[in-house]
């Protein structure tokens, strides 16, 4: 017991502290809001902003800096969802999937990189927006109803055949699949974010110095594929609801 | 036994028998990865990339278990 | 953890806005430039296409007009050797014919000295034997 005490007593030096839960809640009207989430959003966002705007301000043939930097990316995500999609239709899903990547990414790397805990706040902490479950929801059920709709648009009420093909035995795990698709997705990556946090805290419960580092970057990396994943998956939707069972 | 000690040895539970299925998958994946990659040298930017990407997918499957022992830890509904 | 709220549709509308936003200052345009610039490549292409094949000909040109001047040359050369063979075998000739020529004259006067020599020698043999006659016989007899 003495030990445990000890640990506590140290805790109260140390950064870090497990919270998982605690919010700092705004009221808008008779709905509450998690402040902090919206908070680190729209730093991303603004950060994606001003990226993009600093890449496009001046653009060029022979591109050099930042606009250098963006084509890449551009160039990475287009590639990524022209691999899912196919060539013919890819160029009307490189926005919403693009962004899907960039936020996610943006936000996980927010997360792991930038010492919120510095910033006070009433209540709850800064974390990746990714961290909360809202948020993933949110991009889950977008990306729901984007291949609802890639569907839909490309054929009609004609798309929903393809839950009684090729049986209509098939058809309560089709219905099924349309739930665990968003399940999965957002359970995916608001586990692997907050894992990732998780153990990075209790590791620097234990060991403050040094011992944490080599997590944090394998953190760095898995938030880096988790973002990947979550884009390749929505083309993958996607591009499943565009496809043609009649060929 | 309560349900708060139901509860610390089902997350436990949850976590462990959650890591054992994706951890033979992994050890599976790698190592068709390892010997695709000695059969066919330069095919092998192309196979770490599709690796990964199922190593992340078979990661989230204790993931999920991890969710659930965490629900059960911090947000207990039967507490 | 699982406390679902009016986070998740703000959540969903921030981010279709930010989609909408990245579309107009990121995706157009960036997409644009790189339409652009495959197309500027690939227009280039064919203009570095066409003056390689230009290139390739004049080459082609080139060599030929070397072969030929190589054939040329090597035709001169044949003849420029013909010729030295032909005025070397002349004047081989020549000179063997005056070598030929120098002979036989230099043996005809050879003859012609061997018989006047021959023709002296048998005028004197036939003083000296009617000498030797007339002193073994009386002058005499012999008339």
């Amino acid at each position: 017991m003495e030990i445990l005490g000890a640990l506590t007593f140290l805790n109260t030096y140390t950064l870090a502290e497990l919270e998982v839960g605690e919010h700092f809640l705004w009221k808008i009207g008779n709905f509450t809001v998690h402040g902090q989430v919206f908070l680190n959003s729209w730093i991303v966002i603004g950060l994606l902003v001003i990226a993009s705007l600093a890449a496009t301000r001046n653009l060029q043939k022979i591109p050099s800096g930042i606009q250098n930097f963006m084509e890449f990316v551009l160039e990475f995500i287009r590639d990524l969802v022209r691999n899912q999609i196919g060539e013919k239709e890819y160029r009307d899903w490189v926005p919403f999937i693009g962004t899907l990547f960039l936020f996610i990414f943006v936000s996980n790397w927010s997360g792991a990189l930038v010492p919120w805990k510095l910033i006070e706040l009433p209540s709850g902490e800064l974390a990746a927006p990714t961290n909360d479950i809202n948020t993933t929801v949110a991009l889950a059920l977008l990306t729901s109803l984007a291949y609802f709709y890639a569907g839909l648009k490309k054929k009609g009420l004609s798309y929903f055949k393809h839950y009684i093909e090729p049986t209509p035995v098939l058809l309560p795990i089709a219905i099924l699949e349309d739930f665990t698709k968003p399940l999965s997705l957002s359970f995916r990556l608001f586990g692997n974010i907050l894992a990732d946090e998780l153990v990075v805290a209790v590791l620097v419960l234990l060991v403050p110095l040094f011992i944490p580092l080599p997590v944090m970057a394998l953190g760095l990396f898995t938030s880096a594929i988790q973002a990947l994943v979550f884009a390749t998956l929505a083309g993958a939707y996607i591009h499943e609801a565009l496809e043609d069972h009649h060929d | 036994m309560d349900i708060q000690a139901a509860s610390v040895i089902a997350a436990a539970l949850a976590i462990g028998l959650a890591a054992i299925g994706p951890g033979i998958g992994q050890g599976n994946a790698s190592g068709q990865a390892v010997a695709g990659i000695a059969r066919q040298p330069e095919a092998e930017g192309k196979i770490r990339g599709t690796l990964l990407l199922t190593l992340a997918f078979m990661e989230s499957l204790t993931i999920y278990g991890l969710v659930v022992a965490l629900v059960l830890l911090f947000a207990n509904p039967f507490v | 953890m699982f406390d679902f709220d009016a986070t998740l549709p703000l959540m969903a509308v921030q981010f279709l806005l930010l989609t909408a936003l990245l579309n107009a200052v990121f995706y157009k345009p960036l997409m644009k430039v790189l339409d652009e610039r495959e197309d500027f490549l690939r227009s280039g292409d064919t203009g570095s296409k066409d003056k390689l094949a230009k290139a390739e000909s004049i080459v082609k040109e080139y060599e030929k007009q070397i072969a030929e001047a190589r054939r040329e040359s090597q035709n001169s050369i044949q003849k420029a050797q013909a010729e030295a063979k032909e005025i070397t075998a002349t004047n081989i000739a020549a000179a063997q014919q005056e070598v030929q020529s120098q002979r036989e004259a230099a043996t005809q006067e050879i003859e012609q000295q061997k018989a006047t020599a021959f023709a002296t020698l048998e005028q004197q043999v036939d003083s000296l034997s009617r000498q030797i006659l007339e002193k073994i016989l009386d002058p005499e007899l012999i008339k």
